[in-house]
């Protein structure tokens, strides 16, 4: 994909969409207990999302994060689905049986990631693999943040990718932070980028805050995976600008860090650039603000009406067989009405 | 057909899905190029390619996560487990995220992980477990462990066409103990049914693996004195033929329940409480467990002969269940 | 539509908030999402906005409370509009209810199944088990009159199927006591198919057949036999007995008579069976099964051995009409030794009729029809019906039984009874 105006013009797009949506639901929805449960977001860290999965083909796959909202959106996942999901309801992507981001759909090319950070790592390594097998030029994103890298699963991943020439690109949001872990407490290595080397990749340090950087260094990294040069990792570097999560009063972080990275704002950055470079104009970015709010409030009174599931479906889903006996037995003995 | 091993027999399973379903392949240590550690992948190599028969580095966890997203992708992997106690490293990707997939997003994730588990083999601690129960535990996985030549190659075929995660655990104490001679043609033995491998009148043994021979042989040293045992195979431990079982403890009213596992938390106890439940009328003794006692697997070997359930302690429960 | 400012659950483990300070007060309008009120909870100290838009027009919990979770802290109305009365609110710290987030589980539905019937004072004090308990409710055996051979004197299932087998009680239907449904397994699922609960009398009959199945060893032999000469006396009969007697003729008393005679010649058919003992009955009591609308029931002739034709033709048409109208007395339906089934009115040829414990066989006669035979060498048209006699192999062998059959062949076919 070209690094052309449209393309800028997308970015900026999506890294606003995905601000407005995450200050909604962390700001309002959640204060005002219609979101119950945890709360995730990526504040601060928009561009690493974007900047990568905008230049993603059809047939390519993401493994995302909690804190890449962006790229959810750019693989068709709406603003709805999101609160929705959020919200717990039906129509939520996962009809309410997980909660905030985690949730996927193979139809667009989204894995739904578990808890257990890291384990994604390998699976993008088994998603890379069938693409080999099947003779695909197609790539996998596979998204993590700093804490992951510490669990045996990434570095099980990695090694498999690399050791099997996988077409995956590892992204790795360092936003210093892992809950109230800070970096120099989670490992020795000054940069996780180093740990590439230890799986023969290539291991790049980007400015997270960069969109256009990680657009860059995400390009030259699919590049080599669709040659069938195998993995890359690249280590965005960036800062959590709120709590670990929505109830995390963020004490452990001293405050002087907040201000210093306010000023490095991705989505302020690329404004900027872009006005300066005069492919947009004030007004266009006016324009581009209030469309975005109009799209976030429909979508938030849509989701806002939607249903809840029924409780017997919580029974549903576990097999694709569901003769299964098993769960629908419990139900026999609490909900009359079920068949 | 000749007669081939249970060994034999899965093999002969994989390999006819291989040939079948070009998105059938297998992946774990040392099953390629050295054939596996028990040979029973041994050819596939050759024949398939290395595509399709993967050797991975030591990293079960990666192993059972390649597959899944490969799975996610609409392959069929057979991830191996060089012994079912090596299952471990991977429980975290087993049961957190191939279990739940469906459930939690509606992806299915048609993958096998299959290992030989189970002792008598000498092996101790790690070569002999039978991790099973954490599995049943586990809701959206299935679970299977034939006993017989036939049930192996019908079932390892039924679990690589499932569309849900199977896990597959093989005897390897009956791995080239037993041998039959097998029908021709393409067909499975469906997960989720049980099998009476004897008729009997008198009571009820329920167990599954390599106990099923321990049952019939008491069966038949019971025959003698007039005690007939029927000897239900579970075959699947996850979905559980729950008719079958009731079935038959309505027609004998008397039950043994039998395995390899450890007592606390074995399926022993799974059975007995839906028993109790669902079938208290018809009991007209209590329902006797035999199992191996609550420690890790011993290796000397009158250690794991004390161990594991022996033929006499069948033999012995009957009568007094019989007589009860 | 007023809308609740509730206390918000700010992180997974909180279950209460304090309410530090208001930023609006009450009549004020507020903005949907504009900052309203500020909490402090063990994690966070939040800016709350408004949930709606309209005016504070309600403030239940004050600066400085503390309350639970999802508690309504105020309310916003419309412009112009009145709140609702607030009810009491909930400030102390209560003992954990369950949180909004956290489904609650529902209580079962209805109990579906019946209270089990409690079982017999005596009974309890006896050492058995379950099933063996079950089977005595249905059956209704008092436990602490039986033997057991199981460990410690325990009656076993063998114990009590045995004592059933030698039963003298009556062969009427169990009475009519709520009995368990079978397990949750077999209870049929509603969607394609209606439940209908069982009368008692059909469940009456359905224990009443499998226990029978459970106690003999069912064996059937059939006989085709020549019935000409009866249908002809029927024939020649008819009007005179009409006028006589004032009710139809029918077939059965001819049956009733010629088996009650094959009984005398073998009493093994007409004994029952006791734990290891046969019990041969001195009366010859014949029972008929009739089909009602609303099931089935077995009136029996007493003492037919004693009794004339017409005896029997006017002891059998009584008990049926009085079948028919529900009349029946409780004598009139025991003390059975024999049971006639005769389906052939409905067509049937021959069957495999379940035994009447505590008898030892059962006769069902088939439909008379009109066949082809040959009579020496030359073939002629004939009435005929099978005769099947199912009987318990336990007390009767194969030979007794056909001797028995040939008998009564014999009889029917060279009837010379005098009707009157």
């Amino acid at each position: 994909m070209e690094l052309n105006q449209q393309t800028l013009l997308d970015m900026l797009y999506y890294m606003k969409l995905t601000r407005e949506i995450e200050t909604r639901i962390e700001r309002k929805l959640y204060r005002q207990g219609k979101i119950v449960g945890g709360v995730y977001v990526g504040r601060g860290q928009e561009a690493i999302a974007v900047g990568s999965c905008i230049q993603l083909e059809k047939d390519d796959c993401i493994c995302p994060s909690h804190r890449d909202m962006g790229a959810f959106l750019i693989r068709g996942i709406t603003p709805r689905e999101i609160f929705a999901q959020y919200m717990g309801r039906k129509t939520g992507v996962s009809k309410g049986k997980e909660a905030n981001l985690h949730m996927g759909d193979m139809r667009r090319g989204v894995v739904a990631f578990v808890s257990m950070l890291a384990d994604t790592i390998p699976v993008a390594a088994g998603i890379g693999m069938t693409y080999k097998m099947r003779k695909q030029n197609n790539v996998v994103l596979c998204y993590f943040g700093d804490g992951a890298t510490s669990r045996g699963d990434w570095h099980e991943g990695l090694n498999l990718a690399s050791v099997q020439k996988a077409p995956v690109v590892y992204i790795c949001n360092n936003n210093y932070y892992a809950y109230s872990t800070p970096l120099e407490k989670q490992m020795a290595v000054k940069d996780i980028a180093v740990r590439g080397a230890a799986y023969a990749m290539p291991g790049i340090v980007v400015d997270g805050n960069d969109a256009i950087e990680v657009f860059k260094a995400t390009q030259e990294a699919i590049r080599l995976a669709r040659q069938g040069g195998g993995p890359s990792l690249l280590e965005c570097k960036t800062f959590r600008m709120t709590g670990h999560s929505a109830h995390d009063d963020v004490k452990y972080v001293p405050q002087e860090l907040f201000a210093e990275w306010e000023k490095k704002d991705p989505i302020l950055r690329l404004e900027t650039s872009l006005l300066q470079q005069k492919m947009v104009s004030e007004d266009d970015v006016k324009k581009l603000a209030a469309r975005i709010t109009r799209e976030v409030d429909e979508a938030v009174a849509i989701a806002e009406n939607d249903p809840f599931p029924d409780p017997a479906e919580t029974l549903e889903g576990v097999y694709a067989d569901q003769n299964v006996e098993a769960p629908l037995a419990f139900a026999k003995l609490f909900f009359s009405q079920v068949r | 057909m000749a007669a081939v091993t249970y060994l034999e027999a899965i093999r002969q399973g994989i390999w006819e899905e291989m040939e079948r379903d070009s998105s059938v392949f297998v992946l774990g240590e040392d099953v390629g190029i050295y054939g596996g550690a028990f040979k029973l992948t041994e050819g596939m190599l050759e024949r398939f390619g290395e595509d399709r028969v993967v050797d991975t580095p030591i990293s079960e966890s990666a192993i059972v996560g390649a597959a899944i997203g490969a799975a996610l992708m609409g392959m069929r992997p057979i991830a191996e487990m060089q012994f079912a106690d090596f299952i471990s490293c991977a429980f975290d990707q087993i049961t957190n995220f191939a279990a739940k997939c469906r459930y939690r997003w509606g992806a299915g994730v048609p993958m096998v992980i299959r290992g030989p588990s189970g002792g008598g083999i000498h092996g101790g601690p790690y070569h002999s477990q039978n991790p099973e129960m954490h599995y049943v535990h586990t809701p959206g996985l299935k679970v299977v462990a034939p006993s017989t030549v036939y049930d192996a190659k019908g079932l390892i075929k039924a679990a690589i066409r499932d569309e849900d995660p199977v896990v597959y655990f093989e005897h390897k104490f009956l791995y080239r103990r037993l041998k039959e001679e097998l029908p021709d043609g393409d067909w499975t033995v469906p997960i989720g049914k049980a099998d009476i491998k004897r008729a009997g009148s008198d009571v009820s043994v329920i167990t599954y693996g390599a106990m099923v021979h321990l049952a019939l042989e008491a069966a038949a040293t019971l025959a003698n004195d007039g005690i007939e045992l029927e000897v239900v195979d579970l075959r699947t431990l996850l979905p559980l033929d729950k008719e079958r079982i009731l079935d038959s403890v309505k027609k004998t009213n008397k039950v043994i329940l039998l395995h390899e596992d450890v007592r606390t938390g074995g399926m022993a106890g799974e059975l007995a409480a839906i028993i109790a439940e669902e079938a208290f009328e018809y009991l007209d003794g209590p329902i006797m467990r035999i199992t191996a006692p609550d420690t890790p697997v011993p290796y000397s070997p009158p250690l794991e002969e004390f161990f594991l359930p022996k033929t006499s302690d069948i033999i012995r429960v009957a009568r007094q269940l019989a007589a009860y | 539509m007023p809308s609740n400012v509730i206390m918000p659950q700010m992180g997974e483990s909180i279950f209460e908030g304090t309410l530090t300070k208001w930023l609006k007060k009450v009549g004020e309008p507020v903005k949907r999402d504009e900052p309203l009120f500020e909490i402090s909870t063990d994690k966070v100290d939040s800016e709350i906005p408004a949930p709606a838009s309209g005016v504070l027009s309600e403030i239940r919990v004050n600066e400085g409370e503390t309350v639970q979770i999802n508690t309504v802290v105020g309310v916003i109305s419309e412009e112009g509009t009145a709140a609702s009365p607030a009810p009491a609110k909930a400030i102390i710290k209560e003992p954990s209810k369950p949180q909004a987030a956290q489904p609650v589980p529902e209580q079962p539905a209805e109990e579906s199944e019946p209270e089990p019937e409690p079982l017999a004072a005596a009974s309890r004090s006896v050492r058995s088990s379950p099933l063996v308990k079950r089977i005595a409710r249905e059956e209704d055996v008092d436990l602490a009159h039986l033997e057991g051979t199981g460990l410690g004197g325990r009656i076993t299932k063998k114990d009590i199927l045995s004592h059933l087998s030698g039963r003298q009680s009556a062969e009427a239907p169990p009475p009519d006591s709520a009995r368990p449904q079978g397990s949750s397994s077999d209870r049929s699922l509603a969607g394609s198919s209606e439940v209908v609960p069982m009368t008692a009398m059909r469940k009456s009959i359905a224990e009443h057949m499998l226990a029978s199945r459970r106690i003999s060893a069912h064996v059937t032999t059939v006989f085709e036999v020549d019935l000409t000469r009866i249908v002809n006396i029927k024939s020649q009969h008819a009007q005179e007995f009409l006028e006589r007697e004032g009710g139809k003729l029918s077939y059965m008393p001819f049956f009733i008579k010629t088996v009650a005679g094959a009984l005398k010649e073998f009493p093994v058919v007409n004994a029952s069976i006791s734990g290891t003992d046969i019990v041969y009955k001195k009366d010859v009591n014949i029972g008929v099964a009739v089909a009602l609308d609303w099931g089935l029931i077995v009136p029996v002739v007493k003492n037919a051995d004693e009794k004339s034709f017409l005896g029997i033709a006017k002891a059998a048409s009584s008990l049926a009409e009085r079948a028919r109208q529900k009349k029946l007395a409780p004598e009139d339906v025991q003390g059975g030794t024999f049971t006639i089934t005769n389906p052939g009115v409905f067509g049937s040829l021959f069957g495999s009729p379940i035994i009447n414990q505590p008898q030892v066989a059962i006769l069902c006669i088939g439909a008379i029809t009109k066949r082809p035979v040959v009579i020496n060498d030359a073939i002629a048209i004939r009435s005929m019906a099978y005769l099947t006699l199912t009987f318990d192999h336990r007390l009767i062998d194969g030979a007794v039984a056909d001797h028995f059959m040939s008998s009564l062949k014999k009889k029917l076919e060279q009837w010379d009874e005098p009707l009157f």
